[in-house]
């Protein structure tokens, strides 16, 4: 579906994570057309060359028309303001009602917006999980989703409570769920064995991972 | 299938983080220890509670600074933690452990007589008094039933503790509402009692030994007061800690001043200081069924109901110092301050199993002791650990100056100061009272204390051997590019 | 070594602050340092780390923030330079610390001589941002070691599975609906299958079509 052409992308708002994002869309070869209200920073991005640029204030009408949104396939906003990044999300669908919308979140939680736009996203929740991933070892958290579920890849540390035990043998709290067996190849079942120095893939809400970590990691 | 079942912890509001404190406050405290006071300080044991307030209230100042900066929720350990040094503040904890095994040895002692004066009401157990209005200890039939009893208590409430995760905060609301109401009808139809007389509160002072009698009863009954130290235990399910933790040991503090003074104040001026002192931890629900209507429907005897209100109170207490103190041990277990295994979840049950196991042995040792001693021990160490506490912050403020405090206490330093003044004195006046009456229970404290150092060097030692095995092969450190 | 980390994050930003909850979430202790008072004031109402007001390079306040017992620092401002000086700083304080700095260009990469690790959280972030704009219906999450796959799979319009109840659909064995709609909660078995909604969901590859034809039609 989508996948298969190359899409039509305005992204409003090209800060670090906007700019970089542009870029990423640019390398897999979609066309992007920048939103960009500070004349500062068009300048730096004629050099970069990315993207067709357009120098404005987006929630403006006048200017979201010339980056085309009747031809555009997804409208991403990208500003750290989210009133900003919801108006131009719903103008555009007044202009294009087929365009697909996403949009930067700044805050964890964004239930009122989820109703209105296609897709959010909350890019400091992948940059924080980086920055827990370069700090702890043992646990490392999966990347590249926007989902608030945690995807860990724990090693069970030797003498940790629940090495050894099986699955069935262990009760672990609501809203996680160990997801691979041993060598990652099968999906775990109640006999799957927790080896200590193995890894394992495990899904957790947000908060449950201390207990999750102290049952695995000791 | 690896799908978790246990459920999450829930979200406590102000109401709930109050209650918790007024749980543990007025829990066993009022029904056992009024009796006591009352039989060292006469009618003044209820210008011991008052003081009580007054002293503990400094250092409520600090828990609330404390808690409200420190976004941890261990209580007073991990506030010590944050600052002290390695031996300090494994004392600290060893010390606070140490206090809620004991109080928990005290609340079970205290949980025994109301019951067998429960059982006693309804004509289960013989009494030798055969009216039943007054209970008098019963010394030889009752008093290995009553051990049996505590025993059977504590390992109860530790077994339910260690197979499952703690009861949430809101089912402590519910208790805890149950306790006051059943103390407001008690205190309601003491007030109405011909019974009550303003004699009874002459002399204030006992004869003999005169005002001088009012410090050993604190020390006694500090106990009763430690609540805020749980509230700091549940922080983190707390909504919006900065502003409801200090609020929420403010309010517990004062609610439950008043719900003692008025208590005492009916039972004293109904039973009279002599016969509450004669009925010992059981001296509330003496009082009660001095005074309570009888040949009520289904109950019976009004009595009962502040009986059940004894009962209910010591077991909701001791339920939540199994939880509290396995909780320290817990802390300091993850800390390496104890074995590693006091800081495990149990792989099953999710448990702080050997912690709670733990603190299990000495609770039931403590069993054995006179109530007096218990009190008088869980006491001592709570006053000792308090004055760590504001000791702690003192010195957060000195040397952390930029550090974020949402609650300051005010006229700085002034509260810290006069909580370690005013705790010194109170221990040193127990200190000296148990030499006097009691040196069983001080040689106790002394051992546990020097226990505490064996351990500490023990621990310190184990750790410095070379033992520690490559563990996961997974901590090298190797330069990375991150994203 | 105790088994809770000690880290200090300098730099209460959006970030930082998520750095320090994600953390305090896995059970370590966290201490901010900011130097600006309403992002302070707002950092305290979260109520997940301790935080010190004050400059994140002077000596004093990385010493009010426990660096002689610290793990590691994370050094999460947003610049570059100011970040690196952070990390100095707290190495000459105590030499053992593990150090994180956070760069604003991919072109920074060379600090690694000075730092344990580096990291570039819009790159992380543009990546997430890229998957979503693109808006792949199926698309691997994970790479595994083993044959496991780890997907977000959208159910589509009309599939066999859409509409369904969790409990009402017979996957094969192999498979596992892993989260509720859009990743924000595991699954229950009374979790629904909305079309149009995205799942992660665990396959071992034998049964990977059987599982695309119930939720993909």
């Amino acid at each position: 579906m989508l996948d298969s052409k190359d899409l039509r992308v305005i992204v409003v708002g090209s800060g670090r994570t906007g700019l970089q994002t542009a870029r990423l869309l640019d390398d897999r070869g979609h066309n992007v057309i920048i939103i960009e209200r500070n004349p500062d920073r068009v300048q730096e991005l004629v050099d970069e060359r990315v993207a067709t640029i357009i120098e404005g204030d987006a929630t403006n009408s006048e200017i979201l028309r010339q980056a085309g949104p009747e031809q555009a396939d997804v409208i991403a906003t990208m500003t750290d303001t989210m009133g900003t990044n919801f108006t131009v999300c719903t103008l555009a669908t007044e202009i294009n009602p087929d365009i697909r919308t996403v949009m930067r979140s700044v805050y964890e939680t964004t239930e009122d917006y989820a109703k209105f736009v296609d897709d959010i996203v909350f890019p400091e929740r992948a940059g924080a999980r980086a920055t827990v991933n370069a700090v702890e070892s043992g646990i490392q958290a999966l990347k590249d989703t926007s989902a608030q579920v945690d995807l860990l890849e724990i090693r069970i540390a030797p003498g940790a409570p629940i090495a050894g035990q099986t699955l069935a043998d262990v009760n672990l709290p609501k809203g996680c769920v160990v997801i691979s067996d041993i060598e990652q190849t099968r999906i775990a079942t109640a006999d799957t064995e927790l080896r200590p120095g193995q890894t394992y893939v495990i899904a957790v809400e947000p908060g449950g991972v201390d207990e999750i970590r102290q049952l695995f990691r000791g | 299938m690896g799908q978790g079942s246990r459920g999450p912890s829930a979200e406590l509001g102000l109401l709930d983080a109050t209650m918790i404190g007024m749980g543990a406050m007025i829990g066993a405290g009022i029904f056992v220890l009024t009796g006591l006071a009352a039989d060292i300080a006469g009618p003044a044991a209820i210008v011991v509670f008052a003081l009580n307030g007054v002293v503990t209230a400094f250092t409520g100042l600090s828990y609330a600074e404390l808690a409200a900066s420190i976004p941890k929720s261990g209580g007073g350990y991990a506030f010590v933690r944050e600052i002290f040094n390695d031996f300090s503040s494994f004392i600290m904890g060893w010390m606070l452990w140490f206090a809620y095994m004991i109080a928990g040895g005290l609340y079970a002692l205290g949980f025994a007589p109301n019951f067998l004066e429960l059982l006693h009401v309804y004509g289960i157990v013989p009494s030798p008094d055969e009216v039943g209005a007054i209970v008098l200890p019963v010394v030889d039939t009752a008093v290995p039933l009553a051990f049996a009893l505590a025993f059977v208590a504590v390992i109860g409430l530790v077994a339910l503790n260690a197979v499952s995760t703690a009861a949430s905060g809101s089912a402590e609301t519910i208790f805890t509402i149950i306790k006051v109401s059943i103390l407001v009808v008690f205190v309601g139809f003491g007030l109405s009692s011909p019974m009550l007389s303003e004699a009874e509160f002459q002399p204030l002072f006992p004869e003999g030994t005169g005002a001088a009698a009012i410090l050993p009863a604190m020390g006694l009954t500090f106990i009763a007061f430690e609540g805020y130290d749980l509230i700091t235990t549940v922080t983190e399910e707390v909504e919006n800690p900065r502003e409801n933790i200090p609020k929420a040991i403010f309010v517990s503090l004062a609610a439950t001043v008043v719900v003692y003074l008025a208590v005492v104040a009916v039972a004293i001026g109904t039973l009279g200081a002599d016969g509450l002192a004669d009925a010992g931890e059981a001296g509330i629900a003496a009082a009660a069924t001095s005074f309570m209507p009888t040949g009520l429907p289904v109950i019976r005897n009004g009595g009962a109901l502040i009986v059940f209100g004894a009962v209910f109170s010591t077991l909701t207490a001791l339920n939540a110092v199994v939880i509290a103190s396995s909780r320290v041990a817990f802390s300091m277990g993850r800390e390496g301050q104890l074995l590693p295994s006091f800081g495990q979840l149990h792989h099953r049950y999710g448990t702080p199993f050997v912690a709670i196991l733990a603190s299990a042995v000495v609770m039931l040792g403590s069993v054995t002791l006179p109530t007096q001693s218990a009190g008088n021990m869980a006491s001592l160490f709570f006053l000792l650990s308090f004055i760590i506490v504001n000791v702690a912050v003192i010195r957060l403020r000195r040397e952390r100056p930029n550090m974020n405090r949402p609650y300051e206490m005010p006229l700085y330093p002034a509260p810290p100061l006069i909580g370690i003044v005013l705790n010194l004195i109170l221990a040193g006046v127990l200190v000296e009272y148990l030499i006097r009456t009691d040196l069983l229970a001080l040689m106790l404290s002394a051992a546990w204390i020097l226990l505490g150092g064996i351990a500490y060097l023990g621990l310190n030692r184990l750790r410095a051997e070379p033992a520690r095995i490559p563990t996961d092969g997974d901590t090298e450190i190797t330069p990375e590019v991150e994203d | 070594m105790t088994s809770d980390l000690d880290i200090i994050v300098a730099g209460g930003g959006r970030v930082g602050f998520q750095t320090a909850e994600l953390l305090a979430n896995r059970g370590h202790d966290a201490t901010i340092i900011e130097s600006d008072e309403r992002i302070v004031s707002e950092i305290a109402d979260e109520w997940v780390a301790t935080v010190i007001q004050g400059d994140a390079t002077d000596p004093d306040i990385i010493e009010q923030a426990g660096v002689d017992r610290a793990d590691a620092i994370a050094a999460l401002t947003g610049e570059t330079g100011l970040n690196l000086a952070v990390c100095l700083a707290a190495l000459e304080l105590q030499p053992e610390i593990r150090t994180v700095a956070r760069i604003d260009r991919a072109s920074a990469e060379s600090y690694t001589r000075f730092v344990d690790a580096i990291l570039f959280p819009e790159r992380a972030g543009a990546r997430v941002a890229a998957n979503e704009i693109v808006g792949s219906d199926v698309q691997t999450l994970v790479d595994m070691t083993g044959d496991l796959e780890i997907m977000l799979v959208r159910v589509a319009e009309g599939a066999p599975a859409a509409g369904k109840r969790l409990a009402d659909v017979r996957l094969p064995a192999g498979a596992l609906i892993v989260s509720d709609d859009d990743g924000n909660r595991i699954a229950r078995s009374d979790t629904t299958l909305t079309a149009g909604s995205r799942y992660v969901v665990a396959i071992e590859p034998d049964v990977a079509d059987e599982v695309m034809n119930l939720m993909r039609g």
